[in-house]
């Protein structure tokens, strides 16, 4: 199975196996990173879900909406590698993507 | 006589009125406690309901919508149970509904659902929601009493989720009247399941079906067109069957939720002293109401969870199949979380983080909408007002009112709350003519009228037309046998009345009508 590299607030990392169909925040939650609230539970609504995804596996990631920007612009830890994690579906060609929990707003 | 934490929450007025002191006599027992005589657990702690909520490996979601007191329609075996409950899964209440799906198939529909309510649709759908909710209000307002659950809370928000989700306004009333029939969902007497065959929900879905199928074959701008042409993550199309079944329970859970919301609200603004001229003042300041009336008196009180695998709560072990009462009345006030968790308090630090909404999988997907229609129309109420009361003659006086609440283990709200509106100095009513506000948002601004395509009604409202019909069909507006019909056109009415209205005489009258200019 295809797996993504989490990287936690406190900078340790772990590799989990993520299933077919799921989001990458999805994967995540499931994973039990509880300090990720992903409050809205995926509807684009909350920023909660923030992450930096590896700029390597940029052209790989479904592009960014409207809303997304919007909502990650009230988030003082934003860069040019934020993405909401719940707008991203983790396919197999994302296989060892690494993505790093975006500080608490 | 048993001690309050070991009286049965499903049966009893006490708690029904009074949840919260159930609530904390339980919570006495510690955050995970199996009452005395019952095989369910009830979880008060804030930590130990987030614990289970995010273990959706270990507990399922399919006693959601039955609650935790019915027994299994199974014996559970072992120490792994998942595949006793997916052979068993329509032998539970609303077992294939989104909110009770587990794994896979839960991960698919919700991916569909979580689309439907973004930041840009609300938007777009704000001003709709906002003008309706106008002329809502000002006719509340001018009327001076009402009773705001009824006569506001269930029309209101009845009618923005059938719009977001495209139901028809012909069809709206209906499912109106329906609502109003239905029972909370977790009613307490009678229980009637979601899914059961005379249960209203059942009845609409004839149409729902009939909305589906016509929007694969017919696509437009709204939700059902959206869902009845999605597809699932993996690239399967889901049964039209399903997107049925998943448009009447968004329709259905958007319905009690965000309506008791509305009115446990305006109990806070109207009985927390200062706090609705505070408001006024400031209206940015509603969202920040919303979450803590959420938090304190969230219209959700409780959910339910079964141990599918062998597992553990707060350290305590959990059996396989034990069912799990998830008390979010009693996480949202848990003293460990919470400074003075029974003080009403604006602005509250990481108050979004209640679990008002539920957290992890199952989080209310219609949040985003609660929250925005809501908002919406206090606006408009505080807007409108330059005071608002509730009714002492009804509800007794402040600090000691006598407030009955809807009979359901699931749904914390009143039954009824008058209140009394006095009129702000720029408050100005509704122009007097076409009456009902639904009528009017239907009614285009600008359509030539006539026999065939307007209502009586509506001709009667229209003082050119109503003279014509006088002269071509004198004294009809004053028969209060055709005053029953006013909501046809004067061509259907004709089938019934064929010698009275001829097509000769129907043509003249349009050919007059032809020449109003129009609205
Ligand atoms: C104040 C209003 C509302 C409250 C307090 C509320 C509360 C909740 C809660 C607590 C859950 C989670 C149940 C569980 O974990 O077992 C839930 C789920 C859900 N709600 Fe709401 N709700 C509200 C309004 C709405 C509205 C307006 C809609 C849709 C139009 C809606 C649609 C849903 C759906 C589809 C789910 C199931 C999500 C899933 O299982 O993935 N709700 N709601
Ligand atoms: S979970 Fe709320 S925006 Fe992603």
């Amino acid at each position: 199975m295809p797996s993504l590299v989490i990287v936690d607030r406190s900078g340790a990392e772990r590799a989990v196996a993520a299933g077919p169909g799921l989001t990458v925040m999805e994967v995540i939650r499931d994973a039990g990173f509880d300090e990720m609230l992903a409050l809205c539970g995926g509807c684009c609504s909350c920023a909660t879900c923030h992450v930096h995804v590896d700029p390597a596996f940029a052209g790989l990631i479904d592009a960014m909406g409207a809303d997304e920007n919007d909502l990650l612009d009230g988030s003082a830890d934003r860069d040019a590698n934020s993405r909401l994690s719940c707008q991203i579906r983790f396919t197999p060609q994302l296989d060892g993507m690494r993505v790093t929990l975006a500080q608490d707003d | 006589m048993t001690q309050l934490a070991d009286r049965d929450y499903f049966t009893d007025y006490q708690i029904l009125k009074d949840p919260y002191a159930y609530f904390e006599a339980v919570r006495e027992h510690g955050p995970v406690y199996q009452p005395e005589g019952r095989d369910f657990l009830i979880v008060t702690g804030f930590e130990e309901l987030l614990e289970v909520m995010r273990n959706s490996a270990d507990f399922s979601a399919i006693i959601g919508l039955q609650g935790a007191a019915l027994p299994l329609p199974f014996t559970p075996e072992g120490s792994d149970i998942t595949d006793q409950i997916e052979q068993h899964r329509h032998a539970f209440h609303g077992g294939d509904l989104l909110v009770n799906l587990d794994d896979k198939p839960h991960t698919n529909m919700r991916a569909l659902v979580n689309t439907l309510f973004t930041p840009s649709r609300l938007k777009a759908n704000e001003a709709y929601m906002a003008d309706f909710a106008d002329r809502m209000v000002r006719g509340a307002v001018a009327k001076g009493a009402i009773d705001l659950v009824d006569e506001i809370a269930t029309p209101f928000v009845t009618w923005v989720v059938a719009d977001l989700l495209g139901v028809p306004n012909e069809d709206r009333q209906m499912f109106m009247d329906k609502i109003r029939e239905a029972p909370c969902p977790g009613n307490l007497e009678g229980d009637m399941a979601l899914d059961e065959a005379d249960h209203p929900f059942a009845v609409m879905g004839a149409y729902f079906a009939g909305y589906v199928f016509d929007r694969v074959a017919h696509p437009r701008e709204d939700v059902l067109s959206e869902l009845a042409n999605a597809t699932y993550p993996d690239g399967t199309r889901p049964d039209p069957a399903d997107i049925v079944k998943l448009g009447m329970f968004m329709f259905g859970a958007g319905q009690d939720t965000s309506a008791k919301l509305l009115s446990n609200a305006m109990r806070y603004i109207v009985d927390q002293p200062g706090l609705q001229a505070r408001l006024r003042a400031d209206p940015s300041l509603i969202p920040a109401l919303l979450e803590e009336v959420l938090r304190l008196e969230g219209s959700t009180k409780q959910t339910a969870r079964l141990a599918r695998r062998d597992t553990s709560i707060g350290g305590r072990p959990v059996k396989a199949g034990t069912r799990v009462l998830l008390a979010i009345a009693a996480a949202n006030r848990d003293p460990k979380r919470w400074d003075q968790p029974e003080a009403f308090i604006l602005g509250r630090p990481r108050i979004k983080e209640h679990v008002a909404f539920g957290r992890s999988a199952h989080t209310c997907a219609g949040a985003p909408l609660a929250r925005a229609e809501v908002r919406v129309i206090l606006e408009k109420f505080l807007e409108h007002t330059a005071h608002i009361d509730i009714d002492e003659a009804r509800h007794g006086p402040a600090g000691a009112r006598a407030l009955d609440y809807e009979p359901s283990f699931i749904i914390r709200g009143l039954s009824e709350l008058h209140v009394k509106l006095t009129p702000s100095a720029s408050f100005t009513p509704l122009e007097p003519a076409p009456a009902d506000a639904e009528r009017k948002a239907d009614t285009p601004a600008i359509a030539a009228i006539s026999t065939g395509d307007t209502r009586l009604a509506d001709l009667l409202d229209n003082p050119s037309a109503r003279e014509l019909i006088d002269r071509h069909f004198p004294g009809i507006s004053e028969d209060q046998r055709i005053g029953m019909a006013k909501g046809m056109t004067l061509r259907s009415i004709q089938k019934f009345a064929p010698d009275q209205f001829t097509d000769a005489a129907l043509d003249a009258l349009d050919a007059d009508l032809a020449a109003i200019p129009a609205q």
